[in-house]
């Protein structure tokens, strides 16, 4: 009797997975793969035609300047993840143990609401404040300073980077830390182990996880952004998604842009799975 | 009594509109190993918080060897705990959890290696130094946690329900666990617990407590026989206690007139014939014969039910008046009497096994 029943139900299971995959495999897969085969195409008059070579790839992994927009992308993504690690924890460490359950629940809220809004608009609000003639200008010089440069500068990126990642960095710290068994800490405490060295020693150690997310987070989103570097950062040397911008817009060269794709994905592959890796780590059984 | 090294001078604990600890006055001796017991949420481990300076004191003060202790930070104190949840760090294997105070107290990696490990060792556990506290059993997670509160060689130790998460075998061998390890050691412990078996087979003295309030301090046998109050009666092992009127008092013997019977108890201090009197007769002192006997005080009773624990037999029997009686007889004992065939069983007892208590 229940051989039969077993496959009607995994036929109706299947009815309902069915989208997902077709979805999937349309939209995901075989783009992807579509993608993968476009970097091998050659492009002739402004047109692209299939072909398999390997010209593409050697032209630009071959120059200097891909590397250096590598290496730019890298660094900035990295900066960005550590400042807003840092600035960050503070916030979260008082929403999660400092404030009420009601108090942490606004604060959640409140951190929501930025995502309301466009990025894109967001970091147009910026020009206002970091100009030339800008409000922080305007403040320095009643008291005798600057002006001084902030906007087309990797300053104005970093800024830019944080408008966009820093409140959801906050939120996954918050519940990184909020998650965390406070008797430990309270053990800690009890063995002599003074406030500060207590967040170093044993509150990070239990959020790890969560922490490596947030992080993980911040740099996937900083590193494949084209709104800050190219708006507030001056896009001069160019990040890797301006650089995929340029190609495609000087002489039709997608399969090139195809090329720089890949080499982020590729990245943020190793990157993701080194992070999570690091996060999942259990200690060795001896 | 012995020195003594901590001193509870009328501390008041509130949270809010709640006071968790009413006006407590305790001293605890140097080496005294002492049970602080009672129901949950009566501020027993509050009390222990207060201790371990997790909790301040809203009043009063509290004295450790002559120091006031109120505002002495956690991470200032030297009064480790061991916590019901363990609390042992999942991030650190067996050895690193022990080393973890040491640490803190700046010594350097291979007197704290060497240190840990001899306490490891002392307590059974250094073929596990190197594990994973995650692979270690509830028993051996106890050790650990044992092996990192007294590493650092405290004059006081604090336990909160350290055992309540184990199994029953496992209970009693780390009964005895911590106690050789107290007497070894002279140190005091501080034992918080809502176990009677493991306060009255532990401690030296036992502190009941019961919403806040300091029910009665005394030594184990001295709790269980002579409660000061009906609530350390109530809480204390299955006692039967037993309200009337005094009919008369002279050379040192009472006469109280309950719904069920007028029983002899002995007593102190003569209380006043007329007045309220109410006497507890603990279950395992309590005769049961077949006929009446020949005792100063009897009852008769029938048998309501019974209940099977192993060598002990509780029966549960009720008097003409309705009056519920609890008697403690051996297994082996309730052999030699018929029960099923008798209409009704005699209870006695002598009039000094009773325990009139103070203040009616």
């Amino acid at each position: 009797m229940n051989p039969p029943e077993k496959k009607s139900l995994d036929l109706y299971a299947m009815t309902w997975r069915l989208p997902v995959i077709v979805w999937q495999t349309i939209f995901f897969v075989g783009p992807l793969l579509f993608m993968v085969a476009m970097s091998f195409f050659v492009v002739k008059n402004y047109r692209m035609v299939e072909a398999f070579e390997f010209t593409n790839w050697e032209k630009m992994l071959g120059r200097g300047y891909f590397w250096d927009s590598y290496l730019l992308t890298l660094g900035l993504a990295s900066l960005s993840t550590v400042v807003a690690m840092l600035i960050a924890f503070p916030a979260a460490y008082a929403l999660a143990f400092k404030v009420s359950d009601s108090a942490r629940r606004w604060a959640i809220f409140l951190l929501i609401i930025p995502f309301f809004t466009s990025y894109l608009v967001r970091t147009f609000s910026w020009y206002v404040i970091l100009a030339e003639s800008g409000v922080i200008n305007a403040i320095l010089g009643y008291v005798g300073l600057g002006p001084y440069t902030m906007l087309n500068t990797k300053f104005g990126t970093i800024v830019g980077y944080m408008t966009l990642t820093l409140p959801l960095v906050v939120i996954l710290q918050t519940f990184a830390l909020a998650n965390i068994d406070t008797r430990l800490v309270e053990a800690a405490h009890n063995l002599g182990c003074k406030p500060f060295a207590t967040v170093w020693r044993v509150v990070i150690p239990l959020a790890k996880t969560g922490l490596i997310i947030a992080a993980l987070f911040c740099f996937i989103l900083s590193f494949g952004d084209f709104v800050a570097p190219y708006y507030l950062g001056g896009s001069k040397p160019p990040t890797l998604p301006i650089l995929i911008i340029d190609t495609t817009k000087s002489g039709q060269q997608w399969p090139r842009a195809a090329v720089v794709a890949i080499m982020m994905m590729v990245t943020l592959f190793a990157v993701a799975f080194a992070a999570l890796t690091a996060a999942y780590h259990k200690r060795g059984r001896s | 009594m012995s020195e003594p090294l901590l001193l509870f001078d009328n501390v008041v604990k509130r949270f809010g509109d709640f006071v968790a600890v009413k006006r407590m006055n305790l001293e605890i001796g140097k080496g005294e190993f002492i049970a602080i017991m009672g129901p949950s949420g009566c501020g027993k481990t509050t009390t222990l918080r207060m201790l371990a300076g997790l909790e301040s004191p809203s009043e009063g003060e509290i004295r450790l060897d002559g120091r006031v202790m109120n505002n002495v930070k956690p991470h200032e104190r030297d009064t480790p705990m061991v916590w019901q949840s363990l609390a042992l760090f999942p991030f650190l294997n067996a050895r690193e959890n022990v080393e973890f105070g040491l640490k803190m107290r700046g010594l350097d990696a291979a007197t704290r290696h060497q240190k840990a490990l001899t306490w490891l060792d002392r307590l059974g556990m250094s073929e596990f130094a190197e594990r994973d506290i995650s692979t270690l059993s509830g028993g051996q997670k106890q050790r650990v946690a044992l092996a990192r509160s007294l590493v650092t060689e405290p004059q006081i130790l604090l336990l909160d329900e350290p055992l309540s998460a184990l199994d029953a075998h496992l209970v009693i061998r780390m009964q005895s666990v911590l106690t050789n390890l107290q007497r070894e050691l002279g140190i005091t412990f501080v034992y918080v617990t809502h176990s009677q078996s493991e306060a009255f087979a532990m401690a030296d003295r036992v502190v009941i407590m019961s919403n806040g309030e300091v029910a009665q301090v005394g030594q184990p046998k001295d709790i269980y026989r002579a409660p000061a109050n009906r609530f350390v009666a109530e809480f204390v092992g299955r006692n039967n206690i037993i309200s009337g009127k005094v009919k008369s008092a002279s050379k040192g013997k009472a006469v109280i007139d309950a719904p069920s019977g007028s029983y002899t108890v002995t007593a102190d201090a003569m209380p006043k014939p007329g007045a309220e009197a109410t006497f507890v007769i603990s279950a395992d002192l309590v005769r049961v014969t077949g006929s009446k006997p020949k005792a100063e005080n009897a009852v008769a009773a029938r048998l309501i039910s019974e209940e099977f624990i192993g060598s002990v037999v509780t029966l549960f029997l009720e008097s003409g008046d309705g009056t519920e009686f609890k008697v403690q007889v051996q297994e082996r004992e309730l052999a030699t009497l018929d029960l099923k065939s008798a209409e009704l069983l005699w209870l006695s007892w002598p009039a000094a096994s009773a325990h009139l208590l103070p203040g009616g």
